[in-house]
């Protein structure tokens, strides 16, 4: 109940709070320009109140408590991805003034048609990302009031489709900055108290030891809803359906719904799609598994580290800042921020693996977060706890979800839906449908997807991004022999490459430890095709066009000159980007 | 006698010496990002390698976690951190020796 009412409010305060400032805003012409007042500090916590989503806030320990350490490279790809902002994107971009990719695409190229290529592209990663935070949404509700998982998806959907339809949880900077430091405080005050209630990690033989996780003393009980095949890792008695049992190592077996025992001590059987593992192969960061090969974790490095440039509703909050050197500043409080966030979804996921280790037999690895304040304090503080984590999921997959739907719906609307036609009402309406249509699809599969992880479903978005936007931003800033043909035949390649691998790696099972780890994650092999293919079909067409000076000058020429494109007219006209 | 031309004025007019400045602006700044990303290329880089091949690093004990886990868990983060505010300094200073250089101060 404690928790049913810690997430009503964060709702109602994050629904609340967005309307009111939305109020708040409607009096000048522009939303983002209206907070270019912003300081560094406030817009820094913004941008990593929106990125923090479900997949970091219950994916890492989830995938963390499943495959082991080598989920912790996630973290540490999603921090890195604002280096390679800061680096090559967050000061340039700021200055040419296209608040969109698909802006960007159209203003850099003057191509139209690749705005509308860079639209549908936006919708693949949106709808990507979409789904893990509905399936965030839907485990959240059914942990905290035992709802069905659909109900969640749908609630969530719902609230989320309604308030961006209605002009609500549209890019308020204050909004999303206080969403930070709840996100932040409901990870990091739990995982503390339970260290130190619980003195230090527990059962460090199933952590870094010998053993598997086994039953705590008394044993372990598990009500199973449908019957649920697993393996033993070690040969056990068991109790399934009231009739004793014996399993002999490496057993599969199905267990029946209903009830199941295991003695105390006893290693606990794993859900199809987790590899019982011991101790220490589970700490190890980097091993022969297929989810932890070097492959793959250069794979997810390579995605994550170039693919959060590419998100849909990242770029957007860079026009907050005043000029490109503001832009780099906040863009380096981020990492700090993003830095104190990341220490703590790994206490989760030792903490789990030692105390809730019914989650290996269910499979719902995901929401180890969720269950582990309870499991690991009995009682009110707990209960308390458990309600705070679940308040800090709700605003993580809350704001998340909000800030894609709006580049969603805005694209949909304004790219692809009659270009932006008709007068201010007209776009407005479109704008409201676009909002829910778009989250149709993504509640739709989020409801077929509820076997995937959080985490590899986040990877996917950020392989999609890494392999089209990136390489398109970074030569479009960069270089300037990119030319429409060459950056479109990239595009496609990356994303036919990437969601290609994607698609056959959930059709075939069984391959190869390297094929499967490329199927599961391509970037390492689709993000140097679509660089090579738009740099190659750059060069060879000779008709395209290059750009000329004054656009590398809107680029990279530092404000205070009167040359860039907020103080002078120094580019020629027609080729001002910014339109909204 | 008009007043002396400033290289200012050359890059306004789009002058093929204006060009010139630009891209050695723009050539310095990529110079400078390149570097950072190779030092953040050979730390990130080589560190799932090296716990890879050097399995032993697991019996080393840090204030009780194993070695190679701590190793992602915490240092990482600073150290971009560490990369964000030194590269930012630089390519300001970078912007701020291009604005002298274009437009000399009287």
């Amino acid at each position: 109940m404690i928790a049913l009412g810690a997430i009503l409010a964060v709702t109602a305060a994050t629904v609340g709070l967005g309307l009111y400032g939305v109020r708040l805003a409607r009096t000048t012409s522009d939303l983002f320009v209206a907070s270019r007042a912003v300081t560094p500090w406030w817009n820094a916590a913004a941008i990593s109140g929106e990125y923090l989503s479900a997949a970091s806030f219950l994916g890492i320990a989830g995938l963390q408590m499943k495959l082991g350490s080598g989920a912790l490279w996630l973290p540490v790809g999603f921090t890195a991805g604002y280096l390679a902002l800061l680096l090559f994107v967050a000061a340039p971009l700021r200055r040419f003034g296209a608040y969109t990719i698909s802006d960007f695409a159209e203003a850099r190229l003057r191509s139209p048609r690749l705005r509308v290529l860079a639209a549908l592209i936006v919708l693949l990663i949106g709808g990507f990302y979409l789904v893990p935070q509905l399936k965030g949404a839907g485990l959240t509700l059914g942990e905290t009031i035992g709802a069905p998982y659909w109900v969640g998806v749908a609630a969530v959907g719902a609230v989320v489709a309604g308030s961006v339809a209605s002009g609500g949880m549209r890019g308020i900077t204050y909004v999303q900055a206080f969403q930070y430091w709840l996100k932040t405080f409901a990870i990091a005050l739990p995982a503390c108290l339970l260290l130190m209630h619980l003195g230090g990690l527990p059962e460090r033989a199933a952590l870094f030891g010998h053993e598997y996780p086994s039953a705590p003393e008394g044993g372990l009980v598990v009500e199973l809803s449908e019957p649920q095949p697993v393996t033993f890792p070690e040969a056990t008695p068991y109790v399934a359906g009231g009739e004793p049992a014996q399993a002999a190592e490496g057993e599969r077996v199905t267990l029946p719904a209903g009830e199941v025992r295991l003695p105390a001590g006893a290693a606990v059987p794993v859900a199809e799609g987790i590899e019982p593992l011991r101790g220490e192969q589970w700490e190890r960061p980097v091993s022969g598994a297929r989810d932890t090969s070097p492959v793959f974790v250069y794979s997810l490095l390579i995605a994550t580290f170039l693919g959060t440039m590419g998100l849909p509703h990242i770029l957007v909050r860079f026009y907050t800042n005043p000029d490109g050197p503001a832009a780099r500043r906040t863009t380096v409080r981020v990492l700090g921020l993003l830095a104190l966030f990341y220490l703590f979804p790994a206490v989760y996921g030792l903490l789990g693996r030692a105390l809730v280790p019914e989650l290996y037999l269910t499979g719902d690895t995901d929401s180890v977060v969720l269950r582990l304040p309870e499991a690991a304090w009995p009682g009110l503080p707990g209960e308390i706890l458990g309600a705070l984590v679940a308040a800090g999921a709700f605003a993580a997959f809350m704001s998340t979800a909000s800030g894609l739907l709006v580049s969603v719906a805005g694209t949909l609307s304004y790219d692809l839906w009659r270009r932006g036609a008709g007068d201010a009402g007209a776009r407005q309406g479109r704008f409201r449908v676009a909002a829910i249509a778009g989250m149709l699809g993504p509640i739709g599969l989020a409801l077929v997807a509820r076997g995937l992880d959080i985490s590899v479903l986040v990877g996917w978005a950020f392989a999609l991004a890494a392999s089209t936007f990136c390489p398109l931003l970074l030569l479009g800033i960069w270089w300037d022999g990119l030319t429409a043909r060459g950056a479109a035949a990239g595009l496609l390649t990356g994303a036919t490459v990437a969601s290609g691998a994607i698609f056959a790696g959930l059709l075939v099972g069984e391959a190869h430890p390297t094929v499967e780890a490329l199927l599961t994650q391509p970037a390492v092999l689709s993000v140097p095709l679509a660089f090579a293919t738009m740099v190659l079909v750059s060069l060879t067409d000779h008709r395209g066009r290059r750009a000329p000076d004054a656009e590398l000058l809107a680029l990279h020429v530092p404000e205070g000159l009167g040359l860039g494109l907020d103080e002078e007219d120094a580019v020629p006209a027609g080729t001002s980007p910014g339109r909204r | 006698m008009s007043a002396p031309r400033t290289p200012r004025d050359e890059m306004a007019e789009a002058t093929a010496h204006g060009g010139l400045y630009l891209r050695r602006l723009v050539r310095s700044q990529l110079a400078l990002s390149l570097l950072a990303l190779v030092t953040f290329g050979g730390i990130v880089g080589s560190l799932p390698l090296a716990l890879y091949l050097l399995p032993g690093l697991a019996r080393i004990e840090l204030l009780g976690l194993p070695l190679p886990l701590l190793l992602i868990v915490v240092p990482l983060f600073p150290f971009f951190l560490a990369l964000g505010v030194l590269y930012a300094r630089r390519a300001e200073a970078l912007e701020q020796a291009f604005r002298e250089l274009v437009e000399p101060p009287e």
